[in-house]
């Protein structure tokens, strides 16, 4: 069976001895959303369309108040039908998810491959453009058929590992794939700036609920983006790769990042708890954390509370107090995780290296 | 030295006789006798079994690239004795309806990974389903199908990572998204020269490239995408 089809999470909890019914049960939802979705869409798809979602459903954390993010993606000559298919799609998805993407409209409608592939920095990488890209890497999975999805994945991977000049001419020993690396953690600063960006142009209309998802689930994807490229450093097929024939050797590292994708952040790194013994103490806290932010945003009623909640009743306000204390908790396990020699000696080396500066 | 030469069919389509007409006194080793529709395959096995190809080094038949299940053990049959000269013979896994009938040419069946319209034998994964099935079967890798497949040639790179000891013929050419093959462009060359050498050395190189330049130029550029160095347009740089 392949790693991505693996519920490492559960096999984790087995491990302990732990519980977090509240990921089972999302992680539950979010399959019988996909089942429902494959059925009425797969038609819609086809060997040069994908259809792609984001957020919770590509994590499988799907809550009772979860929103659909898609899109569309075209890889292939350009069709007038595509905007049908797409229009199609959004028909479906309402009828599956009625909350569906967000003001900004980032998701839902068509994505182009080209805009993906060829702008990667610069002024045509939009905050639009970059945001749809590293979701892609980070928390998406297609639905129906697969094969645009994989080559604009692929594709889009060969830039970040092609264009590092470090990595290709052999002066990156860690094996970390710098440019996608720095990518990333542009794209976590990102979020956090368009955080308050938000806060400001939406007059605080849903600002707790946006604070206590900047504090797990976005911090989970970021950190999960950190892992995916520290992984590199730690693969064993990827040590002493011959880089002397610069053409071919980038193939293996793309092939390599290529294959974790559809691993969900939660189970990446319920496999890093699974295979760093120091780290196990870890796996209850990180889990725990994440389970009961999970079991609030289930909840219908905190969810809507933190939704509405205004500035000025944060301070006596439950829900979000505990939020803001699994937020805390969540952080703590992180840096366990990242910034421990003790508890793994080449993250924290690999963070302090490649982290800040 | 890899064996070189030309598919049949892409010069000519069904008129193999007219084909080999073209390749006379260019210098090539390889050909591969195309039969793509079931029409034409009488008339090759006759032509094969009757010719002399001892100008060729190698010499490999593409079976045809449909037929009903009904028709297949009589396909099958004809080809075998096309086999029996020692020719390997190229199918399409998407055309088998019995995996059972083609067991028995062993080595001598190449089974061609597929372009993106097709929906088995285009990746890694799909083709170790093929060879489970026909476990001796050989792989003619088709470079152009793998890069249509996956521009990146992550694809690429996985069957030969995963299949390459099987690999006993190269198809090369360009396809476009409209998966029409085409001559070898820049970028294709370029692409190709990625894994050329992950590709064995001693796996015969057939062009299915159609016939829009003279023959030895295109040859040149093929030799120049699978890594030869001694190719006359890098000697003449």
């Amino acid at each position: 069976m392949e790693l991505a089809d693996q519920d490492l999470v559960s096999i984790l909890a087995a491990r302990i001895g732990a519980a977090w019914p509240s990921i089972a049960r999302a992680r539950t939802r979010a399959a019988e959303v996909r089942e429902r979705l494959a059925v009425s869409i797969s038609d819609h798809t086809s060997e040069d369309t994908s259809l792609v979602v984001f957020g919770s459903l590509a994590r499988k954390e799907c809550t009772s108040g979860s929103d659909l993010d898609w899109v569309l993606l075209v890889d292939g000559a350009a069709n007038a039908e595509h905007l049908e298919a797409a229009l199609a799609i959004e028909s479906h998805i309402q009828k599956v998810a009625p909350k569906g993407p967000g003001p900004e409209k980032t998701f839902g409608g068509l994505v182009f491959s080209h805009d993906l592939m060829h702008y990667i920095g610069g002024g045509d990488d939009t905050n639009q453009n970059m945001t749809q890209r590293m979701l892609l890497l980070l928390e998406s999975t297609p639905v129906g058929r697969t094969e645009a999805y994989s080559r604009v994945m692929n594709n889009v991977l060969k830039r970040y590992v092609v264009e590092d000049f470090g990595w290709m001419h052999s002066r990156n020993p860690s094996n970390v794939p710098r440019f996608l690396h720095n990518d990333v953690v542009r794209y976590w600063r990102t979020i956090a700036v368009d955080f308050a960006y938000k806060r400001r142009t939406r007059a605080g209309q849903g600002w707790a609920l946006r604070t206590a998802k900047l504090r797990m689930s976005r911090k989970l994807t970021y950190a999960a983006g950190l892992l995916r490229c520290y992984n590199c450093a730690l693969e064993p097929s990827l040590q002493g790769l011959d880089r002397r024939d610069q053409s071919s050797a980038a193939l293996p590292l793309v092939d390599f990042l290529a294959s974790q994708i559809p691993i969900t952040p939660l189970d990446l790194f319920a496999r890093t708890f699974l295979t760093s013994d120091r780290l196990t103490q870890t796996a209850e806290p990180f889990f725990g954390a994440y389970n009961e932010f999970l079991g609030i945003l289930d909840d219908e009623e905190k969810r809507s509370r933190l939704d509405s909640l205004q500035y000025d009743e944060i301070a006596v306000d439950p829900t979000y107090q505990r939020v803001r204390e699994l937020g805390h908790s969540f952080q703590e396990s992180l840096n366990a995780v990242f910034f421990s020699e003790q508890n793994h000696a080449e993250f924290f080396r690999l963070t302090k290296t490649y982290g800040v500066f | 030295m890899r064996s070189i030469g030309f598919s049949t069919g892409a010069l000519a389509r069904g008129d193999f006789r007219g084909a080999l007409a073209m390749m006379e006194g260019v210098q090539m080793d390889a050909v591969e006798l195309s039969s793509l529709r079931v029409e034409e395959l009488d008339a090759l096995v006759d032509f094969g079994l009757s010719s002399d190809l001892s100008q060729f080094r190698y010499v490999s038949v593409h079976a045809p690239g449909k037929f009903a299940a009904d028709e297949e053990h009589v396909v099958a049959d004809k080809l075998r004795r096309l086999s029996a000269r020692g020719w390997p013979i190229v199918l399409h896994p998407d055309a088998i309806h019995e995996h059972a009938v083609w067991r028995s040419f062993g080595a001598q069946l190449l089974i061609e990974n597929m372009d993106k319209r097709k929906s088995v034998g285009r990746t890694a994964t799909e083709l170790t389903s093929v060879f489970e099935l026909l476990p001796e079967a050989g792989l003619c890798f088709d470079i152009a199908h793998a890069r249509q497949v996956d521009s990146s040639l992550t694809e690429a790179y996985r069957i030969l990572r995963r299949h390459g000891d099987r690999v006993r013929q190269i198809h090369i050419s360009d396809v476009s998204s409209a998966s029409r093959h085409d001559r070898l462009s820049p970028s294709a060359v370029a692409a190709y020269q990625q894994i050329a050498s992950m590709i064995p050395f001693d796996a015969p190189a057939i062009l299915e490239t159609p016939l829009l330049a003279d023959l030895e130029t295109e040859l040149e550029r093929a030799k120049v995408a699978l890594g030869d160095t001694s190719s006359k347009l890098l000697v003449g740089q």
